[in-house]
């Protein structure tokens, strides 16, 4: 039986092109869909590598206008010492720019163990940055004041950076960066955890962590502060108070860090739950298409239908038909389909992991089969209700 | 072969009710060639539908062989149906997305059979009817006369005791007519199948070896 489906629906190929277009379409839909769903749902499963309750995220205007390194190291080093000296403060330190959860990005290339990778985020904090957000060292150390001393250039980068350079290998005491040039080589101290820092949803991305100096408190324009569960709004409003002080004439942000998480992990979710209302009214679209075709098709087939009846087709067996017409119909749109599906692990079109397309394209598939399962089996109950009869005599 | 008892059909709506068939009482034996004939909505293809128990009556009893109809579900009726009976219609009911091997075929499928297996009956059943050379055609591309000799060949495919024919000659030519009762007449005289033929062709129904007659639902002759 199933051969004979299989010719009847080659010799009518014409008659279903437009329905093996429409399941094509959706599926490579909904292969979309879940791929972006289980991309971000394998990522949300993924420890974020450090805590971002209680740290505030302060953005202030630079305002010293000294360019001489000892004095601006000595008012950040005041203007520190005045919020360590807060109750509900328990750590701070200066950072680069692209605080965790901010939407900014310092992007570098490099040469790393005769590979030139791009894409490494690169991050500044001081030696207490781990303090403030709770950083899990996964090999080697943190900066410490030695790393200070001039002459010594170390680097700390994160787990991603150092599979996707080294491998699964023990990395402290090997050496980023061009052996031909000296002055951009640093060597490996320590490597700490993955950090989501573009929130929730996203994958860690490559990192080096840099021991931010002297020489950045010339940009610096960042810091994070570690607060006691008790600090109140009336602390932050001291808090903003003892900034305003110590940071004369500049404009001053207090945000939490957690506050900064719900909002970038919205960059994420709102494209996606519009991409699933999308995909949504598009399912429901494809299956009130599909349902219309089959109810069609089987008004169009009333004639085939009474006479296989009457050849000795049980009820039964003309509803099973009209859906097993159906599956076939959608087995051959999702060949079709999977041959596009898999180009994208296969050219690493998006840069995510094989697994993510691999697991989307199963649970395509068994969505689609679901759908037009659906979709046909009233038309297929409505089949076998013909009476062979009347069906016989309608032509 | 075939025993009608006290028939009757009544078509209900709810405002109408209409007889289309009153005591029809009727004895096929094995091996018999008859003929219904009447006018246009007398009830012959009723009659046929009930005889190949594609429709039920609305009062009274079929028995085909030794089995009594009655009572048979879905399953059983179809099993039968396909066993027991052969059907052949003036519109001949060929499924033009098929080629002619197998729409030959079609009753086949609805038994445990190899491919092989009935791939072989069909091209039988195609050379009794004089069609070998065109089982990879599709029905489109064949003549009234050669398509409803398909239908014959589909209909004999599975060797069934009776067949049952509704005007099987009332599309075509006289001529293409005459060859298509010829070949029912040699199955019905070589084969021994009991045929049951509705007809609006005096001259065709002559030449079976039973006329009975229908008016307005009820038998005449």
């Amino acid at each position: 039986m199933f051969k004979h489906l299989l010719k009847l629906i080659w010799n009518k190929k014409k008659q279903n092109f437009l329905l093996i277009s429409e399941i094509l379409f959706s599926f490579m839909v909904i292969f979309a869909v879940f791929t972006f769903g289980i991309y971000c749902w394998d990522n949300y499963k993924q420890p974020m590598g450090m805590e971002y309750e209680n740290v505030l995220a302060v953005n202030f205007t630079n305002p010293v206008k000294t360019t001489n390194a000892d004095s601006l190291r000595l008012f950040y080093e005041t203007v520190k010492r005045n919020l360590k000296s807060l109750p509900e403060v328990d750590e701070v330190s200066y950072a680069s720019v692209n605080i965790p959860f901010s939407e900014s990005t310092i992007n570098n290339s490099m040469d790393i163990n005769g590979k030139n990778i791009r894409q490494i985020n690169e991050f500044s904090g001081e030696d207490s940055y781990p303090g403030v957000v709770n950083l899990k060292m996964a090999e080697g150390r943190w900066y410490n004041k030695q790393d200070g001393l001039p002459g010594t250039r170390n680097m700390v980068i994160n787990r991603a950076l150092k599979e996707k350079a080294f491998g699964d290998v023990p990395v402290v005491g090997k050496f980023l960066g061009d052996p031909a040039k000296p002055s951009e080589r640093f060597k490996i101290i320590g490597v700490i955890e993955n950090i989501k820092f573009n929130g929730d949803y996203q994958s860690p991305a490559l990192a080096i962590y840099k021991r931010m100096d002297t020489a950045g408190y010339k940009w610096v324009s960042n810091m994070l502060i570690k607060v006691r569960p008790s600090a109140d709004a009336a602390f932050e409003s001291r808090l903003y108070k003892t900034l305003a002080n110590s940071l004369n004439n500049a404009n001053v942000e207090i945000e939490h860090l957690a506050n900064k998480r719900i909002s970038i992990n919205k960059m994420t979710l709102v494209p996606m739950i519009i991409l699933s209302i999308v995909a949504g009214f598009l399912i429901i679209n494809v299956a009130l298409g599909l349902f219309g075709v089959l109810w069609y098709n089987i008004n169009k087939r009333r004639g085939e239908i009474g006479l296989r009846r009457a050849l000795g087709a049980t009820g039964n067996g003309v509803s099973s038909q009209i859906v097993w017409e159906a599956m076939i119909l959608a087995t051959f749109s999702m060949i079709i389909g999977s041959f596009f599906a898999v180009q994208f692990p296969l050219l690493n079109v998006f840069d995510l992991p094989a697994m993510v397309y691999i697991i989307a394209l199963l649970a395509s598939v068994l969505f689609i089969y679901a759908l037009v399962l659906v979709c046909s089996l009233y038309p297929g109950r409505q089949a076998a209700a013909i009476y062979p009869a009347v069906a016989l005599h309608e032509e | 072969m075939i025993r009608l008892q006290n028939i009757e059909k009544v078509y209900r709506t709810s405002t109408i009710e209409t007889l289309a068939l009153n005591s029809i009482n009727l004895e096929v034996a094995k091996g018999e060639f008859l003929s219904i004939m009447g006018p246009s909505g007398c009830g012959k293809s009723t009659l046929l539908n009930i005889i190949g128990l594609l429709d039920a009556p609305t009062r009274g009893d079929i028995s085909i062989g030794e089995q009594k109809t009655g009572h048979l579900g879905d399953r059983e009726l179809a099993a039968f149906r396909n066993k027991k009976l052969g059907f052949i219609f003036q519109s001949y009911h060929l499924i033009n997305d098929l080629q002619v091997v197998d729409n030959v075929e079609l009753p086949l499928l609805y038994r445990s059979m190899s491919a092989k297996e009935r791939k072989q009956l069909a091209t039988e059943a195609l050379e009794k009817v004089g069609l070998s050379n065109r089982i990879n055609h599709f029905p489109t591309q064949l003549s009234g006369g050669q398509r409803q000799r398909v239908a014959i060949a589909r209909a004999i495919v599975g060797r069934p005791e009776i067949i049952l024919a509704d005007e099987p000659t009332g599309n075509l030519d006289s001529a293409m007519g005459n060859e298509i009762m010829e070949i029912l007449m040699d199955l019905n005289r070589n084969e021994g199948t009991t045929i049951v033929m509705v007809t609006h062709d005096e001259n065709m129904a002559h030449k079976t070896h039973r006329l009975v007659r229908l008016f307005d639902g009820s038998q005449v002759s």
